[in-house]
């Protein structure tokens, strides 16, 4: 296909977006047939791109020099577009029932699909300059979304949110200068594009450097001490935090990290210094961290938001075990974990949503009222959890595969990690279902008379979702092999 | 051989997400019927078929893959034979108990895990099976929905993932050195191998151990057991505590005998810390068992103790304990079974639970009571009942394998343990029928069972008899698999 599609896909819901509010709607289903057909179409359109690849590079904007504004689609790209376009329509369906609870419809959904955009954009950068930009961007389209219900709770996680961001973007810039003026290149290349002989003399700095930048975008990735602002930012509609602070945005970080390590730094310079194992200890940190504050957390959206935290760093465990198995292991479980964490967040919208609950000592007998519901909650904690046949067994099968394999003392205890990590998420996850399920024996269930299942487009994508964790789980063999091919660089 | 497999877990499903049954007698047929079949499809397979199936792959190197070998045989046919015992039990004694339907979807559906469980042929099933065994077992425990019993099932689940983990942890180091993950006599792993990363594989199989000890009750992480098995109701404490736990039994015997391999790790410290710790456990149990005044609980401590005398048969590594340990596997299954299905029938008849109550009980249940006393002289070791023989095998196999020290300390604490099981077993049997002049038995009479209860305690009590009586067969095919593994 024409490569300017490659822009196309960006600018389709950004403008889309922005034609919301200047629209006088007559009604809001308008509204919402408007929005899902735009959201739809650029997935078409993104998925199209995907089975037939343009090859070559569409640039958008010459500055000087080798700094160009330009788009590309290789392995990586496919992966996060892939996974970004398959959610998105999904979520904004989602949304449309969501919403209804909530003011300021059109500016909300004006953002959301932006976002869209600027994570394509994301995806399909070309070179560090242009993923950079639209880093930034993503930080300035997502902080209204953060913001919206304008209570003062919001506000105030929007601004640390915004501090958050743009302080680690502006450590991920130092890292760019560095890899401009060191690098034969700036585009993504497989394997590194550092020059050998300028490298030379400070390689101690360089590695300082590469700390640098990957906590400039691990702060995204909410990798610790710079977690705070996530638990945070649950405080907005669930739609937000679902979509954007267990995927997109969240993954934009952790994307960003791969970029970093493997197509600009390169894995080879890294591996077995002390670069590597200084941040796998911050890792395996935050591994454990994120599901201990789970299991202390009684408010239902901010335990899965500490969960995305344990869960975002076992994808930079995989990327920091630095060999293509580890790729391999990271990408598998940037999709898997996906799935699994949006359709969680998407019943913990559904409930709060049905029962205006946000506690779980709330939940008590709630799996008679909500039975749906609950059924595909307790498949997505079981997939969290890793029971095999789920998808999440085969992503951390191919995270700990990879730490054996690669030789390396320390991703040892990263296994021992990510074990605990599953039995402390089997405490947090399945406390809930329990108390669901079973309520103690003089529970009263007229309490809840009210609480019933949600409508269809809140339940088809939970059910898309939970159809998508069993199939990932019994039927991995092709994505592995995507993943394989990506990391290898023959795709 | 996947039909017995997967056709009780899909009817249980069916039955947990079908409406209530108009008349509970046709929840019973439908119970019944499931079981009766699933139980016949079992004994074809487990007679009739010899050759391994792949059901699917998990990933291109993960199949999950059926065969069955002389232990898996072994351990399927002594569950089905308990679980269809156990579930016509339950058809009278859950009368007294709410949501009944719940509970026979997830005893179908719990079948269905453990025959996968005992078929699996390789390492990778095994472990699906044995997490499924954990999450479809955990209603059992949370069945009546007291604040005990979900704390009772909390602990459970924590315990048994911990464990589970544990284990999981190895299985990635056996996936990345072994040749094969499919059970092999003698370890899949290269002794060049295993000698190079000697230190590594020594703590790694030392964490399978405990892990799947978690599930056999082995100390240190024993404590979830007396908690949670006597929480649930009387059938299903029966299957938890006869057959439940022996599945890690079962994943030990795999992971020591047909992955790692015994030459490798006979004479290393892993060796003997696994000694020492089933031997703490056998006595500890015993203990707790003597001092516990509620009988479930006391019989929970006893498997606490029964567990780890099979754990220190396989923990010799020395053919004759070998076969001792796997025979007590099915004495200790039936044994334990008959006395939780004891200790129930006399709970649904009279709601007596704690031991001082049951004085004078001889004089209303004789039948019960007398199930009782057979099974336990098994389970403390006299002949002819089948504990005698399994003990007496544990025994001289433990003086003969020549490892210092355990050799004698280990046939020992088996003695005291005995003692103290006849300590724990027999004051019921004694006061049951002997209260004392002057004792007013009333209240117990006629409070014989009826037949859908007695039967199966009946059935138990002679399968007692007869392994003790003619324990050979058995024996005969595990000495002659263990000169296969060792």
């Amino acid at each position: 296909m024409n490569a300017i599609c490659l822009f196309l896909v960006v600018l389709i819901p950004c403008a889309g977006g922005i034609l919301v509010p200047l629209v006088p709607w007559k009604k809001r289903s308008h509204m919402m047939v408007y929005l899902e057909g735009v959201v739809i179409l650029n997935s078409i359109l993104v998925w199209t791109l995907l089975f037939h690849r343009p090859d070559e590079i569409f640039s958008l904007v010459d500055f000087t020099g080798n700094l160009t504004i330009a788009f590309q689609l290789d392995g990586l790209g496919t992966v996060f577009a892939g996974l970004v376009s398959f959610l998105w329509p999904l979520a904004t369906l989602y949304a449309f029932e969501y919403m209804t609870k909530e003011r300021h419809e059109k500016m909300f959904f004006m953002f959301y699909t932006i976002t869209y955009g600027v994570t394509l954009g994301i995806s399909l950068a070309e070179n560090f300059l242009t993923m950079y930009c639209f880093y930034e961007l993503l930080t300035l389209v997502t902080l209204p979304l953060v913001m919206h219900t304008m209570t003062r709770e919001a506000i105030l996680a929007s601004r640390k949110y915004l501090y958050y961001s743009i302080g680690g973007a502006a450590f991920a810039f130092i890292g760019m200068i560095f890899v401009i003026t060191y690098g034969d290149s700036i585009s993504f290349v497989l394997g590194g594009v550092m020059n050998a002989a300028k490298l030379a003399d400070g390689k101690n700095l360089f590695l300082l450097i590469y700390v640098f930048s990957f906590f400039g975008f691990g702060v995204k990735a909410a990798v610790c001490p710079f977690n705070s602002w996530l638990p945070q930012a649950g405080v907005a509609p669930t739609p937000v935090t679902a979509l954007l602070h267990a995927v997109a945005v969240v993954k934009s970080g952790a994307f960003a990290i791969m970029r970093l390590t493997f197509y600009c730094f390169g894995a080879e310079f890294l591996r077995g210094t002390w670069a590597q194992y200084l941040l796998m200890a911050v890792v395996m940190f935050t591994i454990v961290y994120g599901c201990s504050m789970a299991v202390k957390e009684t408010h239902l959206k901010r335990r899965l938001a500490y969960s995305t935290i344990s869960n975002l760093s076992y994808i930079l465990f995989g990327v920091l075990i630095m060999t293509p198995l580890g790729l391999v292991g990271a990408l598998s479980h940037m999709v898997f974990h996906a799935f699994m964490k949006i359709c969680s967040f998407f019943c913990a919208g559904a409930i709060m949503h049905q029962s205006e609950r946000h506690y779980i000592h709330q939940l008590d007998g709630f799996a008679r009222k909500m039975p749906k519901v609950f059924a595909i909650f307790t498949v997505s904690a079981f997939a969290l959890i890793g029971v095999p046949g789920l998808c999440g067994f085969i992503s951390k099968w191919n995270l700990a595969t990879a730490a054996v394999g690669s030789g390396n003392i320390l991703s040892y205890f990263g296994v021992a990690a990510l074990l605990l990590s599953a039995l402390l998420t089997a405490i947090y996850m399945l406390g809930i279902v329990v108390r669901a399920y079973f309520p103690a024996a003089d529970f009263d269930y007229e309490t809840i008379a009210d609480v019933k299942d949600p409508n269809w487009k809140m339940l088809l994508p939970l059910f898309v979702f939970a159809v998508a964790i069993v199939g990932f789980g019994l039927c991995s063999e092709p994505f592995t092999n995507l993943f394989l091919a990506v990391a290898h660089g023959s795709f | 051989m996947l039909l017995p497999v997967t056709f009780p877990i899909l009817a249980g499903m069916v039955l947990l997400l079908k409406k209530e049954f108009q008349k509970r007698s046709a929840l019973l047929f439908y119970v019944g019927g499931v079981l009766v079949f699933t139980a016949a499809a079992a004994l074809y397979a487990i007679f009739g078929i010899r050759e391994g199936v792949t059901l699917f792959h998990l990933t291109k190197t993960l199949p999950v893959y059926f065969k069955l070998d002389a232990v898996g045989r072994y351990f399927s046919l002594t569950l089905v034979v308990v679980w269809v015992l156990a579930g016509f039990f339950s058809f009278e004694y859950m009368k007294h108990e709410k949501n009944e339907k719940r509970f026979f979807g997830f005893y179908l559906i719990v079948f269905g895990v453990l025959l996968g469980l005992d078929f699996a042929g390789n390492l990778i099933t095994m472990y699906l099976f044995y997490e499924l065994m954990t999450l479809t077992s955990m209603p059992f425990v949370l069945h009546t929905q007291t604040k005990e019993s979900i704390m009772a099932g909390l602990r459970y689940l924590f315990f048994s993932f911990a464990g589970a983990y544990m284990a999981l942890f190895g299985i990635y180091f056996i996936s990345r050195y072994g040749t094969t993950l499919n059970f092999t006599q003698g370890g899949v792993i290269e002794l060049s191998v295993l000698q190079e990363h000697s230190g590594l594989f020594l703590v790694v199989t030392f964490f399978m151990l405990l892990g799947f000890g978690v599930k056999a009750g082995m100390f240190p992480l024993h404590a979830w057991l007396p908690t949670a098995h006597p929480v649930a109701p009387g059938p299903a404490s029966a299957v938890l505590s006869g057959i439940i736990v022996k599945g890690g039994v079962l994943a030990v015997i795999r992971v020591v005998y047909q992955l790692i391999g015994v030459s490798f790790l006979r004479g290393t410290w892993v060796q003997t810390a696994w000694i020492a710790l089933t031997l703490v456990t056998v006595f500890m149990g015993s203990m707790l068992a003597f001092g516990e005044p509620v009988l479930k609980k006391r019989l929970a401590y006893s498997t606490v103790s029964q567990l780890s005398y099979i754990l220190f048969g396989l923990a010799v590594m020395q053919p004759e304990a070998f076969s001792g340990a796997l025979l007590h596997v099915s004495a200790h299954a039936f044994i334990k079974v008959a006395l939780f299905l004891c200790a129930s029938a006399i709970i649904y008849r009279t709601g007596a639970t704690r031991v001082e109550e049951l004085r004078g009980i001889g004089k209303g249940m004789p039948v019960t009571l007398w199930c009782y006393t057979i099974v336990s002289l098994g389970l403390i070791g006299i002949p002819p009942a089948s504990g005698f023989a399994s003990k007496w095998h544990l025994a001289m196999g433990a003086l003969d394998s020549g490892i210092a020290v355990f050799s004698w300390l280990g046939p020992v604490v088996l003695l005291i343990s005995a003692l103290l099981t006849a300590g724990y077993l027999l004051p019921v049997t004694m006061q049951g029928f002997f209260p004392g002049e002057g004792f007013d038995a009333s209240r117990f009479e006629n409070k014989e069972p009826s037949y859908q209860m007695l039967v199966p305690l009946l059935v138990f009590a002679a399968l007692t008899i007869l392994i003790g009586l003619a324990p050979n067969p058995i024996t005969d095919a595990f000495l002659a698999f263990a000169a296969q593994v060792m």
